[in-house]
């Protein structure tokens, strides 16, 4: 496992918001705080959105992943800006499980925000699929990963979940994207709970 | 190239209950040493039962203050592979000759345990040796139903071990386990084919 630390630039209106995530994280293993607008590129950004709707108060850096911290209110505004977002009430573990994800350059929703998405199917939030070959093709051990994905469950939390390192949940995720023609884990958790591998079956 | 194939092992004695002394191998340092080496999988002494329903109030000492926190806070999974709760312990009988001589082979190993007080030391082979042979004797006084048991339990603990490695090959894996079980379980390790044993300082 790589243990270079991932390196967090944390945006917030406010100074006692930065420097209570600044605390935190300071508390979790494996995180360096950076200034946003410093001369050393970050890992993520860490936004704390504090209102729905709310534009950042600076330009991420292009190629930068975006972690939000939102209410849930906020987010369907936010999909499309952002590689992430954990809701306020999160536990700081699942915060720092989204922050390696997101590092590494995958996607994370919260699980709440993932059952909130799909209850609005078929709305603009949540993206339209392109035809794909369907689950023919996936392995058992896929199959189980990709119903913990559309549970909305971190990596981390699948690999838990089935007793499988992170880098090997990670090596199954991008098989099955692979495999099911998806560009994404919006995409990949539509496409699953299409087949009937959604919350309600796991 | 590395083989994919096989793992990459290391096995961390562990000291129970001693880990809250104020010997340099304590809680902290344990959790340190494990937040450090970021093992791919961590196995540890609790049963699949208890781990997955949260129940850590029965857990090792070692398991409840500093792997479970280390692995809420990380990347790393743990795996479960105790067979029973037992510990080497458990194992000695209630009363009697066998008990006296028991607690006294077990207030040597501890006091050997102080004695070396530095991870590197308990798990080094001076320490390994005398381990081992305080252990043997504590086994010798065991009946021989309890020493069946014992081994019974070691062998499911390897077997849990070398199957939940099986599932995902190729990984970097710590084992954590009690230093009454290595001069077992060690060797058991060592002879398969798919794993490669090396220090914990060089996992």
């Amino acid at each position: 496992m790589d243990t270079t630390p991932v390196t967090v630039a944390i945006v917030s209106p406010y100074r006692l918001g930065r420097e209570a995530l600044a605390a935190l994280l300071a508390s979790l293993p494996g995180f360096e705080i950076v200034p946003p607008d410093g001369g050393a590129m970050p890992g993520v950004y860490l936004w704390d959105v504090m209102t729905a709707g709310a534009a950042p108060s600076l330009d991420f850096v292009a190629g930068t992943p975006v972690l939000a911290l939102a209410a849930i209110e906020a987010a369907p505004g936010l999909l499309a800006h952002v590689a992430g977002i954990v809701l306020r009430d999160e536990p700081p573990e699942n915060l720092a499980a989204a922050l390696r994800q997101v590092a590494r350059g995958d996607q994370y929703f919260s699980p709440d925000l993932v059952l909130a998405l799909l209850r609005r199917h078929g709305s603009p939030a949540v993206p339209a699929l392109p035809a794909q070959p369907g689950l023919a093709a996936v392995t058992d051990r896929e199959r189980d990963v990709l119903a913990a994905l559309a549970a909305g469950l971190s990596n981390k939390a699948i690999a838990a979940r089935l007793y499988l390192s992170v880098r090997t949940v990670e090596g199954h995720l991008a098989n099955l994207y692979a495999k099911l023609g998806v560009r994404s884990r919006a995409e990949a958790i539509v496409l699953a709970v299409r087949h009937g591998l959604g919350p309600q079956n796991t | 190239m590395e083989d994919s194939t096989v793992t990459r092992m290391a096995i961390l004695g562990t000291i129970a209950e001693l880990h809250r002394e104020s010997l340099a191998y304590d809680v902290a340092c344990l959790r340190a040493i494990v937040t450090q080496l970021a093992p791919d999988l961590l196995c540890a002494e609790i049963t699949r039962d208890a781990w997955e329903h949260g129940d850590l109030d029965a857990a090792a000492l070692e398991v409840r203050e500093a792997l479970a926190p280390v692995v809420a806070g990380t990347d790393v999974v743990l795996l479960p592979v105790a067979p029973t709760p037992q510990r080497f312990a458990d194992f000695t009988p209630r009363a009697g000759w066998r008990h006296d001589l028991g607690q006294s082979f077990a207030s040597s190993l501890r006091w050997g345990m102080r004695r070396a007080s530095r991870p590197e030391a308990i798990n080094g082979p001076v320490f390994g040796a005398y381990c081992h042979l305080v252990c043997m004797l504590t086994e010798w006084t065991w009946p021989g139903e309890y020493r069946a048991a014992w081994e019974a339990q070691n062998q499911g603990l390897a077997g849990n071990i070398l199957a939940a490695v099986r599932r995902d090959p190729g990984r970097r894996v710590l084992v954590t386990a009690q230093c009454q079980r290595l001069h077992r379980l060690v060797p058991f390790l060592r002879a398969q084919a798919d794993v490669n044993i090396v220090d914990y300082r060089e996992l």
